[in-house]
């Protein structure tokens, strides 16, 4: 932590502008080295205000670049230690020097990632928020680094506070009532129970919503369902805008799975294009449906294709049925065809989905369709804070969830305050890696802050 | 003899200050064996209570335990001279419950005034000392205010409020260390001019009512324990319940009172600097801090037998007289009360304890002990838990023996040592329950199977004490089998032991003895015991390998030419401190003040990680 350490700090490769930070206790002496402000003495700098001036080398005696330099002092800067940023023209060849400039004048090339590591350290951002700007920096979809932002501005990290706070206030009243016997404090046994109750309620969704944030991050699954011989793999190569499945007018052409992205309005999707489920005529065949059945069980959601030009059949009802508790569009191939299908019996099924007339062969109304998809499947903009996207938090959070059920447990059997206490803190570390630790001091203030304590 | 009748100016101890910390300290040193004198402003108040008159209540009476497992006093004085007698927490588990008794005052200081005039070994003398005498860094006697010389190869100091003691009533002060007691002043000043970090705190008392005044109709009473517990493993004389208690409540107008006068009050005019503990607030900071509450209970307790002194538990005040009789008319009861010591507060020096070594030595002078109050600790157990580890360390410390210290899964004294020495304290300390990790282990039952091999290794308990504690566990151990062996059904499940039946939340051993008879007869204590080892069984072990495992990543050793520069994460001034004081293992680097445990998991880490064999290609 006593060096100080150097990196371009935009993207690689060509810009109108590019960054070169340097940070650590010597970032100001070592620019001093490669910059010469034009106008002003570098007695005048002030703070976080930028300067022109010009790289120097002063080995060879030359110019390299005219730029800006800013100095952020410690601790009012990214990191909290001394940080210079100097602004010069993007192109990697000067960048590149400016960095060399910078490591002979005494800087270390960063690790990546050391500038964030170093706002962590030095107490700038929480853990989460840290993972937060990795995260931001390789962002997959333009969702995912929403999300990213949001926990940078400290939305998670908030929540988790929230949690934590719940948390100090219920081992608080336990305890107080231990503490304290004679002054009558803390709360009966049912109160606690529900208030353990609630803390784990919000604790399971932030576990259950892990599986959202990797579905964003990775695209969610798209199951493409429906009897055979509907325009399944039709639909998928249209939704693709090229041809990847083979299609055929024959029913049961698709025999194995295929899985591809796409991309809609910066959010991916896996679209699973599968055998239709029906009654197979083929052991080949009877094998793929069962993979699809999993399959389609298994994905985020499910683009339910129906033949529009022919009348719904038991089948398809019964399939609807089905996975009627999945998140589902229905899609009525083949629009061009003339309709006999009767929509509303099917909708019928499953009125709480959206249902779409698309010609797949023809490419009718696939826009909009794409429109349906992102709607209905991506998390938009509702839950962009609540989200965890690490394993380590969800891990951590399953660990402070199994502490306080079993404080649950005890509770509801009838066992003393102390045990149910005992259960509790078990949870402490593990918020403490996810927050701030949580001390015996901290309980206590918290006891003398809400009851009048003093016999 | 003669030595005890005319004090020689030599001696191993010397003990300053007589109060809760000093005489356990001077009774432990001289029943070591080492000559000791103990000197104390007053011979009168020797182990005066100078608030309540009460001993244990929650993790303090389990802090009597242990001193008594140590062979110390508090205990056996508590029960020598308790009038009212309660087990706290009766409806909750053993780990959580304690026990409290009031004593009676008077008869509390004379017996233990008695017991220390009959110790072996042991001079209490009265006078004020001045002075620690340090030569090269090491302490040698003090010096007192008449100016004798008194020679020790140990000092222990336990001044109590009477260091640079300031009393506070209103707006008036003046200096004292309890009321019409002088302080030492000139000690306080001779500490901080040693170097020690000196700081003010801050505690106070209530005012004490004659009986004779008070309408005790008003008042709702509050009896013992119909089969009172005692303190003492070595109690066997059966204790009884002289007093009642009453309790009642302040009002609106109380309030209002307070409310008016408090431009009087040296709290909130800035007068007193120093920090009062939070869990003990004056009556005028509970009406401040917490103006919702139309009002607040207090306790009457008697001071003793043979006088009508009444200690209004929880009415402590540092407003001035009239305000207080004042305020006092305003309780239906109170109305008529005749004050015969009013209430006050006082502030006072303490050093800092991250000062002290776990030994509760001074870390930069040799052969000088701290303890009780001068630590930053509030409460009478506390103080005597402090003074039992500084008798004894002052002694090893002669003997050139490893110092005695107890770990924090070992007993509550561990917990309030380690937490003073190496967090610090910021205001006056008071132990919890709560401040223990191992609170199930720690218990008032067990008290005695974990400490007292200690209390026998160093000669505080006798050898008749030590055989009655081994036959006690082979009782509970017969009787574990028993409950092991011998089975139940419940309905149509399969028959289960009744040790698991007693697992049940609503199950006591009580209950399960009188479906099954255990042929020997057992005693409450023995009882308690056995049921909170079987209740909270799955905990215990749970905390033993937890125990085991802590243990044993503290002993891992931290290599001698260590370069903590190397170690990724942590910050220059964790690596500093680390760089001057180079611990030997990582459980001493846990207890440096300061070092965080994120620190002591990224050190834990890079030791693992240095460990492994690197692999080298020779050419």
């Amino acid at each position: 932590m006593n060096d100080t350490i150097i990196a371009i700090s935009t993207p690689p490769g060509y810009g109108g502008l590019g960054i070169v930070r340097l940070s650590g206790r010597k970032s100001l002496s070592i620019s001093k080295r490669i910059f010469r402000p034009r106008r002003k003495c570098w007695r005048d700098i002030s703070a976080r205000t930028s300067i022109l001036g010009d790289i120097f080398d002063s080995e060879k005696k030359e110019f390299i670049d005219e730029a800006f330099l800013a100095y952020f002092p410690a601790p009012r800067s990214y990191t909290r230690e001394n940080v210079v940023e100097i602004s010069c023209h993007g192109s990697p060849v000067i960048l590149e020097e400016v960095v060399r400039l910078g490591i002979r004048a005494g800087a270390r090339p960063a690790h990546p990632g050391e500038f964030t590591l170093r706002a962590y350290l030095g107490g700038r951002m929480d853990i989460i928020q840290a993972e937060a700007v990795n995260d931001l920096i390789t962002a997959a979809s333009l969702h995912q680094a929403k999300i990213s932002l949001g926990q940078l501005r400290g939305g998670l990290s908030r929540r988790i506070e929230l949690l934590r706070s719940q948390v100090v206030d219920l081992i608080s009243l336990l305890e107080a009532s231990i503490e304290f016997p004679e002054e009558g404090l803390g709360i009966p046994p049912g109160e606690a129970a529900s208030r353990l109750e609630k803390i784990l309620q919000a604790i399971n969704a932030l576990i259950a919503s892990y599986e959202t944030g990797r579905a964003m991050t990775e695209g969610l699954n798209l199951a493409i369902v429906g009897r055979a011989n509907v325009g399944k793999s039709t639909l998928f190569n249209a939704l693709l805008d090229h041809e990847r499945a083979i299609v055929s007018p024959y029913p049961g052409t698709t025999r194995d799975y295929l899985r591809e992205r796409i991309k809609i309005k910066g959010s991916f999707f896996h679209l699973i294009d599968m055998a239709g489920l029906e009654r197979p005529s083929h052991p080949v065949e009877k094998d793929g449906i069962r993979r699809s059945r999993e399959l389609a069980s298994r994905a985020d959601g499910i683009l339910f294709v129906l033949d529009a030009s022919r009348n719904e059949s038991q089948a398809d009802l019964g399939l609807i049925e089905k996975f009627k508790k999945k998140r589902m569009i229905l899609v009525f191939n083949k629009a061009d065809l003339p309709g006999r299908i009767d929509r509303s019996k099917c909708r019928a099924v499953i009125p709480t989905s959206r249902s779409i007339g698309v010609s797949a062969l023809k490419g009718t109304n696939i826009a909009r369709l794409k429109n349906a998809i992102w709607e209905t499947f991506s998390a938009g903009e509702s839950i962009h804070e609540d989200v965890i996207l690490h394993m380590r938090q969800k891990t951590l959070f399953e660990q402070v969830s199994f502490a306080l059920e079993d404080g649950l447990k005890r509770l509801r059997e009838g066992h003393p305050e102390e045990i149910c206490a005992e259960e509790v803190r078990r949870a402490l570390p593990f918020i403490g890696q996810l927050t701030g630790e949580i001390r015996v001091d901290e309980v206590m203030t918290n006891i003398f802050s809400r009851f009048c304590v003093g016999k | 003899m003669s030595q005890k009748r005319f004090p020689a100016q030599d001696y191993d101890v010397v003990v300053v200050g007589a109060g809760h910390a000093g005489c356990e300290a001077a009774s432990a040193a001289a029943r070591m064996g080492f000559k000791t004198i103990l000197i104390t402003i007053h011979l009168e108040t020797i182990a005066q209570m100078s608030c309540n008159p009460a001993i244990g209540g929650l993790a303090k009476g389990q802090l009597v335990r242990e001193i008594d497992a140590l062979g110390g006093l508090m205990g056996l004085l508590a029960d020598e001279t308790g009038i009212q007698f309660r087990l706290l927490n009766r409806s909750r588990g053993g780990a959580v419950q304690a026990p409290r008794a009031q004593c009676d005052k008077a008869r509390y200081r004379m017996v233990m005034k008695k017991w220390l005039e009959d110790t072996l070994n042991l001079t209490v003398f009265q006078g004020i000392v001045t002075d620690v005498l340090v030569e090269k860094g090491k302490a040698r006697g003090v010096k007192t205010q008449d100016g004798q010389s008194i020679h020790g190869r140990t000092v222990i100091i336990s001044p109590g409020t009477f260091l640079n003691g300031l009393i506070h009533m209103g707006l008036q002060s003046y200096s004292a260390g309890r009321a019409n007691e002088p302080a030492a002043v000139s000690l306080g000043k001779n500490l901080w001019r040693l170097g020690l970090k000196v700081f003010r705190l801050k505690t106070g008392t209530p005012m004490r009512l004659d009986a004779h005044t008070i309408d005790w109709d008003a008042f709702t009473p509050q009896q013992g324990d119909d089969l009172p517990v005692p303190f003492s493993f070595r109690t066997c004389h059966p204790l009884e319940n002289k007093v009642i208690c009453y309790f009642g409540y302040t009002n609106a107008q109380t309030h209002d009172v307070i409310r008016k006068n408090m431009d009087k009050s040296p709290l909130f005019s800035g007068l007193i600097t120093g920090i009062g503990p939070r869990y003990c607030p004056s009556i005028e900071d509970k009406v401040i801090k917490f103006p919702q509450h139309t009002r607040h209970q207090f306790f009457l307790e008697p001071e003793g037998v043979e006088t009508a002194e009444i200690y209004v538990n929880g009415l402590s005040s540092s407003l001035p007289y009239d305000v207080q009789v004042d305020f006092l008319k305003t309780i239906p009861g109170l109305d008529q009360a005749k004050i015969l010591r009013p209430a006050y507060g006082i502030e006072y020096d303490a050093v800092s304890p991250t000062e002290l070594k776990p030994s509760l030595e001074v870390d930069t002078i040799d052969n000088l002990f701290l303890a009780g109050q001068i630590n930053g600790t509030s409460g009478y157990e506390e103080a005597a838990a402090q003074g039992i580890m500084a008798g004894i360390n002052a002694c090893l410390k002669i003997r050139k023996q490893d110092p005695f210290v107890l770990r924090r899964d070992e007993a509550y004294i561990g917990v309030l040592v380690d937490d003073l020495v190496t967090r610090g304290v910021e205001e006056p300390y008071r132990l919890f329950t709560s401040r223990a990790e191992y609170r199930l282990s720690l218990r008032a039952d067990n008290a005695d199977s974990r400490l007292i091999q200690y209390g026998r290794k160093y000669g505080l308990i006798g050898e008749g004490d030590l055989l009655a504690f081994l036959a006690k566990q082979e009782k509970i151990r017969r009787l574990f089998a028993f409950l092991q062996k011998e089975k139940r059904c419940l309905g149509n499940l399969p028959k289960i032991s009744l040790k698991e039946w007693l697992k049940n939340p609503d199950v006591s051993l009580q209950s399960v003895l009188e479906y099954k008879k255990f042929p020997e007869p057992l005693t409450d204590e023995e009882m308690r015991h056995t049921e909170a080892e079987i209740k909270y069984e799955g905990y215990l072990r749970r905390q033993e390998k937890e125990i085991d495992r802590i243990q044993r990543l503290d002993g891992t050793k931290i290599p001698e030419g260590i370069d903590f520069q190397k170690v990724p994460g942590l910050t220059r001034e964790i690596v500093e401190k680390l760089g001057k004081i180079r611990p030997k293992t990582i459980g001493n680097a846990k207890r440096i003040q300061g070092i965080t445990p994120a620190a002591i998991i990224n050190l834990g880490l890079y030791l693992k990680v240095r460990k492994k064999p690197t692999f080298h290609v020779k050419h």
